[in-house]
């Protein structure tokens, strides 16, 4: 039967040999950790970045490597996701980008702060991270969306949020499809730029997009008519 | 009870209770914004309600260890608290500290990194506090008439939380290096030290309440601590597979966190035989409960639901979700909430002179809180494993996917009353029993000393006056 002194010879010598061990992977893993994480990219930007997610505690809601809480979506490949004229808008305007959904806190960030932050997620979309986020294995099984082919990347990573084409998408605004038949090429154009100067109103925001993007946005709607 | 000091715990674990309830509050408020109903949203937004609840767990948990501490060492090393006076002062020192923190978090003064909210000048006091502490209780070993293991155990998770705090306070601007360090004190905390302490405290009630032989009880828990270190130090590298460190982790932690259940399977079974070998039938039987309660908890909420989402491939999906929140209440409850609250049981009638445990509502207490929180590891494990399949497997929008789950935040609403009831009647005895008596009370309550048991310390055990 175990002796006393043999258990304890056991606690000791395990928790010895388990401590040097974490410890050398920890040494191993600071060295490499430079290069995972393209730690020559952290810019004072970035460096301030981290400050003002930090300060702010966006990870009482986000998460970010899959660390945070689950009360708002995950963040590490936010920038690839959403693009980054989303990702201002959010920031400028949380409240204007999801009426009337679940909140986030208007925090009235500067254009420099935003600036900052964008360069921090950025930084972090490029991190390591052993293939985390996944891609999601089933999505192949779902019903086929109206083909995305030929959609501008804008289009993709910011309208989708909020209206649906063929049924897929986010269902804050109007679905888009026969939109090309309701409105003109330039009704289009002066909405894009600033919803609320046509129909004082509108709940969509204002958001920043260039001309180029808006001329891309213009064409590709367009191209959704009602057939009949 | 054999010594006076040893009721400056009463103050400590009417701390608990006092932040135990305001964490209750803070979840509800959570839940609810779950579900829709985040009217409080412009006052105590989720963040805010979230680092609240989260640390008032941690305060709360280091200040049920710190009263454990001060009732049981002086018992086991035979002799005053070295410097009672400090006790207090540490004790009200902690407190104020805790409440500046949960009053500056509604202010935007934290440091927005998960479950370390606590600002950075605070983390100084805190460790000066717990400083402060392990040197009163060390002092206490050292100068008491005897050393246990028990005692040992005890002190040294004690020191080692305190030390492992230090690595959470190392600045950097790589949120990769933020986070390793992050976990070095929330994990080795969660899934080693406070393991540790856990070991020691239920070695010290299982002692007190089965009347097992000390030699006995004392092995099995250097078998137990052994095992949790094994498996627990290097079981790190699961909170390292995804945030940009080196890709063995994913091997090394999912090996070794594969092997942190058998730490609480052992822990159960530990609790279970030594229950069923008691050789006296003690009149705390609700103690009892909570003690061997919290063993087999310990290994269904920490140990199996832990092991559920540990491997790579599975935390892959999982990883940032719900399942983690199912995981994290039930360990949480198991392993440290309910040995907190054993202690309690155990400690409080002892304290108070007054026999509380045979009354109705001690059993309310226990079976409500039980059967709510197991409720409500239900309810977030089917929104967790919903959130999973729709949003991580088949890759719906994250919104979409919350809007879908809502309905079960309705279900942990339920639950969550269930286990509030139950915490509620703890409480409500916790203030039945009173204040803690001037005077140490021993025999009369057929406990607190058990010599019968401890032969080999009855030479060195002799009565104290009462």
């Amino acid at each position: 039967m175990l002796s006393k002194s043999a258990a304890k010879a056991f606690f000791l010598i395990g928790t010895g040999i388990s401590f040097l061990a974490f410890v050398g992977l920890t040494y191993d893993t600071f060295r490499q950790i430079p290069a995972r994480t393209h730690a020559d990219q952290i810019t004072p930007e970035v460096a301030r970045g981290k400050e003002i997610w930090d300060h702010k505690n966006c990870m009482g809601c986000h998460t970010i490597f899959g660390e945070g809480a689950y009360y708002a979506p995950e963040l590490t490949k936010v920038m690839e996701r959403r693009g980054e004229v989303f990702v201002r808008g959010m920031l400028r305007d949380p409240a204007a980008m999801y009426p009337g959904q679940r909140q986030m806190v208007q925090y009235d960030f500067t254009d420099a702060e935003i600036d900052d932050l964008v360069a921090f997620l950025t930084w972090i979309g490029h991190v390591d991270t052993n293939g985390f986020p996944a891609d999601p294995p089933l999505r192949q099984h779902l019903a086929p969306a109206a083909s995305a082919d030929g959609r501008p990347l804008v289009f993709q990573q910011t309208c989708i949020a909020c209206h649906s084409v063929g049924g897929a998408g986010g269902n804050v605004g109007p679905a888009l499809d026969g939109v090309g038949t309701r409105r003109d090429a330039d009704y289009l154009t002066r909405w894009l730029h600033d919803p609320s100067a046509v129909k004082p109103e509108a709940r969509m925001p204002q958001l920043g997009l260039s001309d180029a993007q808006v001329t891309e946005l213009v064409t590709y709607l367009g191209t959704l008519r009602t057939e009949h | 009870m054999k010594y006076k000091s040893q009721k400056v715990a009463y103050w400590f674990f009417a701390a608990c209770m006092l932040l135990f309830s305001l964490q209750i509050v803070y979840g509800f408020i959570m839940a609810f914004a779950h579900m829709g109903f985040d009217g409080l949203h412009q006052i105590i937004p989720f963040n805010v309600a979230r680092a609240t609840h989260t640390n008032l767990l941690v305060m709360w948990m280091l200040l049920g260890f710190m009263g454990a501490a001060y009732f049981i060492i002086p018992e086991e090393a035979d002799r005053e608290i070295y410097w009672p006076r400090l006790a207090y002062v540490q004790l009200i020192a902690f407190v104020l500290v805790g409440v500046t923190a949960v009053i500056g978090f509604h202010f935007g003064w934290w440091e927005g990194r998960k479950f370390l909210e606590i600002p950075r000048p605070l983390d100084y006091l805190v460790v000066i506090d717990v400083l402060l502490f392990i040197a009163n209780i060390g002092m206490t070993i050292w100068k008491g008439r005897r050393m246990t293991t028990t005692s040992m155990v005890l002190f040294f998770g004690l020191l080692m939380a305190a030390l492992l705090y230090l690595p959470g306070m190392i600045d950097t601007n790589n949120q990769t290096t933020d986070s390793y360090l992050r976990w070095w004190v929330v994990h080795l905390w969660v899934e080693g030290v406070w393991e540790l302490i856990m070991g020691g405290i239920l070695a010290f009630l299982l002692v007190k309440l089965t009347g097992v032989d000390r030699e006995i009880v004392e092995k099995w828990l250097y078998v137990i601590v052994g095992l949790t270190f094994l498996s627990g130090i290097l079981g790190t590298g699961h909170h390292y597979y995804y945030i940009g460190t080196p890709r063995y982790w994913l091997i090394i932690g999912g090996v070794f966190s594969a092997m942190e259940p058998l730490a609480f399977l052992a822990m159960a079974i530990y609790g279970i035989t030594m229950w069923r070998k008691a050789g006296r039938h003690h009149p705390n039987q609700i103690a009892l409960l909570w003690t061997v309660g919290t063993c087999v908890m310990s290994f269904v909420g920490a140990g199996f639901l832990g092991f559920a989402h540990t491997l790579p491939q599975v935390n892959l999906y999982t990883h940032g979700t719900l399942v983690t929140a199912m995981h994290g209440h039930l360990a949480f409850w198991g392993a440290y909430a309910m040995l907190i609250l054993a202690i309690i049981s155990y400690s409080l009638p002892l304290m108070t002179g007054r026999k509380r445990y045979k009354g109705p509502t001690a059993s309310l207490a226990f079976w409500a809180s039980n059967i709510g929180m197991l409720a409500m590891t239900v309810a977030f494990g089917i929104a967790g494993v919903a959130q999973v399949t729709l949003e991580r497997r088949m890759g719906l929008d994250f919104l979409d996917v919350q809007k879908e789950i809502q309905v079960h935040f309705l279900g942990l609403v339920i639950a969550a009353s269930l286990f509030t009831v139950g915490a509620g009647a703890f409480i409500y005895d916790f203030i039945r029993y009173g204040m803690p008596n001037a005077e140490p009370t021993g025999s009369p309550l057929e406990d607190g000393d058990g010599d019968q048991d401890e032969s080999s310390d009855a030479e060195l055990a002799p009565e104290v006056a009462e």
